[in-house]
Formats: C-alpha cells, sequence, structure tokens
C-alpha cells in the first residue's frame, strides 16, 4: 500500500524562508488537499515532493524509499502535474503521450494512448500540433497523462486552472477513480468550491508552517 | 533507457524537420561558408588540396555552434525542461538524448558538406571522402558531446550563442588541430591510422564521459 511520509521539512529560497518543518503523511487511496494564498509555499512543498527541488532539511519517503537518496526511483512512482504542461507544440497529441510514454517507461501500448485523448475529448485533433490548443485543451492533455500513467502518487498544482465545468468534473471523476483504485494525490489549490466534490484531507499552509484545516479554524 | 533516449533524440530531429529550422540554417550557414572561402581564396589544384582540411574543419566548426545554439530551445516552451527533468531517467540519458539529436542533424549537414567542399574546391579526392567523413563524424561527435553541455549552461543567458561560442572555442581547440592533421594526413598519404586519429579519439572519450556528468551536475537545484 502506498505512503507518503514527509517529516520536518523546512526550505529557503535565499534568505526568505518558505516552509518550516512542514510534516505530511498520506497513504493510499487518500487526497491531500493543500490550501494557502498566492507564495504560500504550495508548489515548492509539491515540487519537493516531485524531487524536481532539492530537499534541503528533513526527509521524505514514498513506501520505503527516501527521495532525497532515491530520486530517480521516486519518480518513477510519481507523476507532477504542475502550472506548466509540459508539451511540445510541434508534436501532436498522440506524439506528446509516446514521447511521455517512452521517457516515463511506461509500458502502455498506443491504443490505450489512443483511449486517454479520447477520453479527456480531444480525440478529434489527435493528429494536430500542440501548438494550437487552448489552454484549457492543453490542460486536459496534460491530465490525460494520468490515464495513461497510471502513477502511485499524483501530486497535482493548480489542475483546475484553465479547465471548464466540463474540465473540472471529469478531473474530480478521475481524481475519484484514482483514489478508488489505491492512488494517492497531493493536489494544491486556492477554490475549495472546485475540491469540494472530492473525498479529500483539507490542508493549511499558512507562513511556511502546515496544518490540518480543522486544527486552524 | 535507450528507448527514452531515442525517444528524445527523435522529438528534437522531428521537430526540426518541422520546422526547417536548424538543419536548414546550418545547411544553407555551410555552404554560405564555403562559398566565401573559394571567393577568398581561389586557390589551384594543390593548394586547394593543403586549404580543404582548415576549411571544413572550419566550417564544421561555425555550423555546429549555429546548431547548438539552438538544442534547448524546444525545451523552453511550456516548460517542457522541467517535464524531462521530472522523468525518472538518469540525468546523463537526457543529455545523450539531446546530444544524439544535436549530433544526427549535425552529421545530415556534415553528409553534404564533404561532397560539396570538394566540388567547390575541384579536389579530386573522392575515393578518400568515407575517411573523410569518419573523420567528421569523430569529431561532431566530441564537438557536440560539449557544446551540448554549454548549450545547457549558457540556456539562460542573454547573449547564449556569444557566450557558448566563447566557451566553446578554446575547449575545443586540441579536438580541432588533431582533426585537421588527422585530415591532412589522409588526404596526402590516404593514411587514416596515425597519432591524430588515436588524439581525436581520446578527446572523443574525455568530452563524451564528462559531459553526462557535468550535465547531471548542472541541472540539479
Amino acid at each position: 500500500m502506498t505512503q507518503l511520509r514527509a517529516v520536518d521539512i523546512a526550505h529557503r529560497f535565499g534568505r526568505r524562508v518558505v516552509l518550516r518543518s512542514v510534516t505530511l503523511n498520506c497513504v493510499a487511496g487518500e487526497c491531500a488537499v493543500l490550501y494557502g494564498a498566492n507564495g504560500s509555499g504550495k508548489s515548492t512543498l509539491l515540487s519537493l515532493l516531485a524531487t524536481r527541488l532539492r530537499i534541503q532539511q528533513g526527509h521524505c519517503h514514498i513506501d520505503d524509499l527516501d527521495i532525497k537518496i532515491h530520486g530517480e526511483a521516486a519518480r518513477k512512482r510519481t507523476l507532477f502535474i504542475g502550472h506548466h504542461s509540459h508539451l511540445y507544440g510541434h508534436l501532436s497529441p498522440l506524439e506528446n503521450l509516446i514521447f511521455f510514454r517512452d521517457i516515463y517507461q511506461l509500458d502502455v501500448g498506443r491504443e490505450e494512448l489512443i483511449e486517454a485523448i479520447a477520453k479527456v475529448g480531444l480525440a478529434p485533433f489527435i493528429h494536430q500540433p500542440v501548438r494550437w490548443f487552448s489552454a484549457g485543451m492543453k490542460k486536459r492533455l496534460s491530465l490525460a497523462r494520468i490515464l495513461a500513467g497510471r502513477p502511485a502518487v499524483l501530486l497535482l498544482d493548480e489542475p483546475y486552472s484553465a479547465l471548464d465545468h466540463e474540465g473540472v468534473r471529469w478531473l474530480n471523476g478521475v481524481i475519484d477513480t484514482f483514489q478508488k483504485q489505491g492512488g494517492l494525490v497531493v493536489l494544491a489549490s486556492h477554490d475549495p468550491e472546485r475540491v469540494a466534490a472530492l473525498n479529500h484531507t483539507p490542508w493549511r499552509l499558512d507562513g511556511g508552517v502546515l496544518q490540518p484545516v480543522g486544527e486552524t479554524q | 533507457m535507450l528507448r527514452a533516449i531515442y525517444r528524445l533524440a527523435w522529438k528534437d530531429v522531428m521537430g526540426d524537420f518541422r520546422h526547417r529550422s536548424t538543419f536548414s540554417s546550418m545547411l544553407f550557414f555551410s555552404l554560405a561558408v564555403l562559398l566565401v572561402f573559394q571567393a577568398a581564396f581561389e586557390p589551384d589544384h594543390q593548394e586547394a588540396q593543403r586549404l580543404v582540411p582548415g576549411l571544413l574543419w572550419s566550417t564544421v566548426l561555425f555550423t555546429t555552434i549555429m546548431g547548438l545554439g539552438r538544442v534547448f530551445q524546444s525545451e523552453e516552451e511550456n516548460g517542457a525542461f522541467e517535464g524531462l527533468l521530472l522523468a525518472p531517467l538518469p540525468r546523463g540519458a537526457l543529455f545523450f538524448g539531446k546530444w544524439l539529436g544535436n549530433l544526427v542533424l549535425s552529421l545530415l549537414v556534415m553528409g553534404m558538406l564533404v561532397p560539396l567542399t570538394l566540388i567547390l574546391f575541384n579536389v579530386n579526392i573522392w575515393s578518400h571522402v568515407p575517411m573523410l567523413m569518419f573523420l567528421l563524424f569523430l569529431g561532431t561527435m566530441g564537438l557536440t558531446a560539449l557544446g551540448v553541455l554549454l548549450a545547457a549552461m549558457t540556456q539562460t543567458a542573454r547573449s547564449r550563442e556569444t557566450l557558448l561560442a566563447l566557451l566553446l572555442l578554446p575547449l575545443v581547440a586540441p579536438l580541432l588541430i588533431a582533426g585537421v592533421q588527422a585530415m591532412a594526413e589522409v588526404i596526402a598519404n590516404g593514411n587514416l591510422n596515425g597519432p591524430w586519429l588515436n588524439l581525436l579519439l581520446i578527446f572523443d572519450a574525455i568530452y563524451l564521459a564528462l559531459a553526462p556528468w557535468g550535465f547531471g551536475w548542472l541541472v540539479e537545484e
């Protein structure tokens, strides 16, 4: 059963302290939602969990893996979807997912990728360059990686941005299914309304300190 | 991992052909350089044979620098480089993927450069073409290995292409000297084996061993 344990995480950029002794424990099937104002450190915490930033203080384990030491193995179990879509404009949606599959070394067939594209509603655009896509379409395509990648841990930074109502409903459905299948989600958002439909554990980051929402209220 | 390296290189080569950007720029640039050299020197047959190694390698160097300046351009779009760093791959594999893509584009240009040079300078050494190609292949391997590392280093700089050339030129000088001398030996005696070829191989080995390691160190935050 997948487990994520971040203990006593602190991080600073130069002199600016962004996170102070953050501890977060999640288990499979759980969705931890991080609320907080802009600049409160939500994205930094997710970047640390995704190994995009090096942990300066504290430690984090995904199952028995210390992500500071076994970054590559930890990345194999994790999918981080942040503010950027990480898509290549000159490639089509299918080519982008094939690229994603190969650099993540996933054992997924072409048909499954096509199916993932159809599920995010981009089937009519499957061979068109992503460059001409709207922000919402790019977001949908980057989220199609969840379906194609089947990670154990899903890290989502403001996943609802650029999505319409239908897109939000679809994404909540995907996260819900993912949780039910034993996936672990850590999601950063400033929009409680959109997250409300999810079965989640709310946390608040304020002044670099992370607390369960119940304790802060 | 090999599949990931291949896919990374494929993405760069495919992107380049779709945009008709780096490859065509490199090709036309190298052609322009050769034409200028030809017009400036107007060498006779003997002189041309003597000049060809230097001219070819100078053109290769300028052309490669032009290609290297764009090697990380596609990664700037949509935070793609961050996406690569999030992949469960050793940093060295990312380096080799970017390197291979650049190497393929450079070699395609080199493949056209050799016959173009021989035609433009009217040098009849067609029997040596496979050996000349082999030397350019070896030289381009080392040149692009070091170049991709330096391109990664300078990608966020404002005048990155100038900075790239400034850093690359002194560091590849030994490799270029070895390449020119080995090629002169081939043209003069038809002899590929020799100390200059060994030196070329040694520099290739050094650059290809150190550049992935340097890249890994460079991209860690």
